[in-house]
């Protein structure tokens, strides 16, 4: 029986879900703008409270490591490592384009791509095939709007945009060959299928814990998956 | 909530600026712990703070850090009977790194949240090295940022009676400093020069000196260091001109906190923040305080500068008044906002 509490605060949105006993026991998809360090704590309260459980009921954390806004990545982090730590837990990390491409469930010799956008002008973009759970077959990389055509071609995309689309003129991302969703958004439900299917990979550890990905300038030509 | 601890062992964060710090303290005075991880290192390359270097910096070092303390105040995350941070002011993104920290750990130990200023906490470093504090006192606070003039009644009853209208005399001397191409922060580096060089003929604007006010002004005593430097580019010796520029800063700090205590009549005044940790500062202070007829206070240098100890001793203060925040508490940058 596994009792697990997943967060993600990438987005503008707070994304919680608690697993209790292996079922979906709650879950919450809040607009929160910047605000996210006011209401996390209090939101996972509530959750827990409502599925019965408390936090020291958890056994297992998993958490949005990015990319996604810096800041808002840092705040469910320190949530998370804070939690693994006091309760003596694994926290998992799990990267947002993984959970965008979880939103679909292609055949698996489908090679498709998840696409964030991270700033007016560029794209958070990894490809994917599907066994069981998305599996990546490169590290995310980050390209202009221009340049994603190209790299992208003709293969279906799971796409997300932070910001809204732009008013006038068409939406880069619309330009490509959109997959069918399971679920309509890239929620915590999805995180928490993610971190439970790593966890059962190996569910004796090691547990390092999880690192944010910050993809922008020296950062992103360091970083490797 | 359990009920108030006579004696109770708290644990601060500190994350508003660039060095994250943790402290345990038992009860009002008795530091456990108190740790501070400088990020001069990484920042140096910049010749200043970088925001989010700074924040990547606290998320990396918070946890480590919180084990840390534990040990070596030989104490669990049990046995906590609160948990302070410091929200105001500060970088932002920083702040909500030790906030959300703090925040989880109350949650989870299901204990008190006591949300700090930072800036309301330095003179509490002298509560930790010298006892309770008599009212009222009259703070200054020379840290980061800062420069401040602080009225003070009670606990938790203080007002603002002077600041910096533009740079903070920490921030002026930092400056000056790096013009002469020293690394941040550069206070260590002027003091040191000040202690040894006695200061060029030259004498240094005294900025806002013959205002009648309280307020400080140092930004236009840097243009005048800058020009100085320009005018005198190949002839300049560096440590008379450093000691002449501190000795400018330090009469100033000095005058405008004597005219403060004329009007407040303090029962003792108080030197913290940073540039309080200078030795010439101290020594001219102590000086211009025995004349006057005034009880100075100022802390040891290690509490000084930006540490989780001084947060958590107001924060036993707020214990044992019974005032806790909730889990909305919000971190804010500016000071006065």
């Amino acid at each position: 029986m596994t009792h697990a509490l997943a967060i993600d605060t990438t987005s503008d949105y707070l994304s919680l879900a608690v697993l209790k006993g292996e079922r979906p026991a709650g879950s919450r998809y809040l607009p929160c703008g910047v605000k996210a360090t006011q209401i996390v704590i209090q939101e996972i309260d509530g959750l827990l409270t409502g599925a019965g459980l408390t936090a020291h009921d958890l056994e297992l954390i998993v958490v949005a490591v990015g990319p996604g806004s810096f800041t808002g990545t840092r705040i469910g982090m320190a949530a998370a490592a804070t939690f693994g730590q006091v309760l003596a837990r694994p926290v998992i990390g799990v990267d947002t384009l993984q959970l965008l491409a979880a939103q679909t469930e292609p055949a698996a010799d489908v090679t498709f791509h998840a696409l964030l956008n991270c700033a007016r002008d560029e794209v958070y973009h990894a490809a994917y095939r599907w066994n069981g759970v998305p599996v990546a077959l490169g590290p995310i990389a980050m390209t202009t709007f221009g340049e994603l055509h190209r790299v992208v071609g003709e293969a279906p995309v799971v796409a997300r945009r932070f910001d809204p689309a732009p008013a006038n003129g068409e939406d880069p991302l619309s330009r490509f060959d959109p997959m069918p969703l399971r679920r309509p958004h890239p929620d915590a439900e999805l995180l928490l299928e993610l971190g439970l299917a790593r966890y059962r990979e190996h569910p004796a550890g090691p547990f390092p814990l999880p690192q944010p990905i910050y993809l922008k300038s020296e950062a992103f030509r360091k970083w490797r998956r | 909530m359990a009920p108030l601890a006579s004696d109770p062992l708290g644990l601060a964060i500190d994350t508003t600026f660039d060095d994250t710090s943790v402290a345990i303290l038992r009860g009002k005075r008795e530091v456990l712990a108190n740790l501070t991880l400088s990020q001069f290192k990484d920042h140096e390359e910049f010749g200043g703070v970088v925001p989010e270097r700074a924040s990547r910096k606290h998320l990396e070092a918070i946890q480590p850090l919180l084990a840390q303390a534990l040990t070596r105040a030989g104490v669990g995350f049990g046995e906590l009977d609160y948990v302070a941070v410091s929200t105001v002011p500060g970088l932002l993104g920083s702040i909500l790194v030790g906030l959300t920290v703090a925040k989880s750990l109350a949650y989870l130990l299901a204990r008190p949240l006591i949300g700090i200023n930072h800036i309301e906490a330095h003179p509490y470093a002298n509560v930790l090295a010298h006892g309770e504090l008599p009212f009222p006192a009259l703070h200054l606070v020379a840290a980061g940022g800062h420069t401040l003039l602080i009225h003070q009644t009670g606990h938790f009853q203080w007002s603002i009676v002077g600041r910096s209208v533009d740079d903070a005399a920490g921030e002026c001397v930092d400056k000056v400093a790096k013009m002469f191409g020293h690394a941040m922060p550069g206070g260590p580096a002027v003091d040191r020069l000040a202690l040894t060089h006695a200061p060029a003929a030259h004498r240094f604007p005294r900025p806002m000196l013959n205002d009648p006010g309280l307020d400080f002004s140092f930004s236009g005593l840097k243009t005048a260091v800058l020009y100085y430097r320009r005018d005198h580019g190949g002839d300049l010796e560096e440590g008379p001109v450093l000691s002449a520029f501190f000795d400018a800063v330090i009469e100033v700090l000095i005058v405008k906190t004597l005219r403060a205590a004329r009007r407040f009549r303090p029962k003792a005044v108080t030197v913290s923040g940073g540039l309080a940790a200078s030795q010439k500062l101290r020594a001219a202070f102590e000086a211009a305080a025995a004349e006057a007829g005034l009880r100075l206070l100022y802390p040891p240098p290690e509490l000084c500068t930006d540490n989780a100890a001084m947060v958590a001793c107001l924060a036993a203060h707020r214990y044992a008044a019974g005032r806790f925040d909730d889990l909305t508490l919000d971190g804010r940058p500016n000071l006065l906002d």
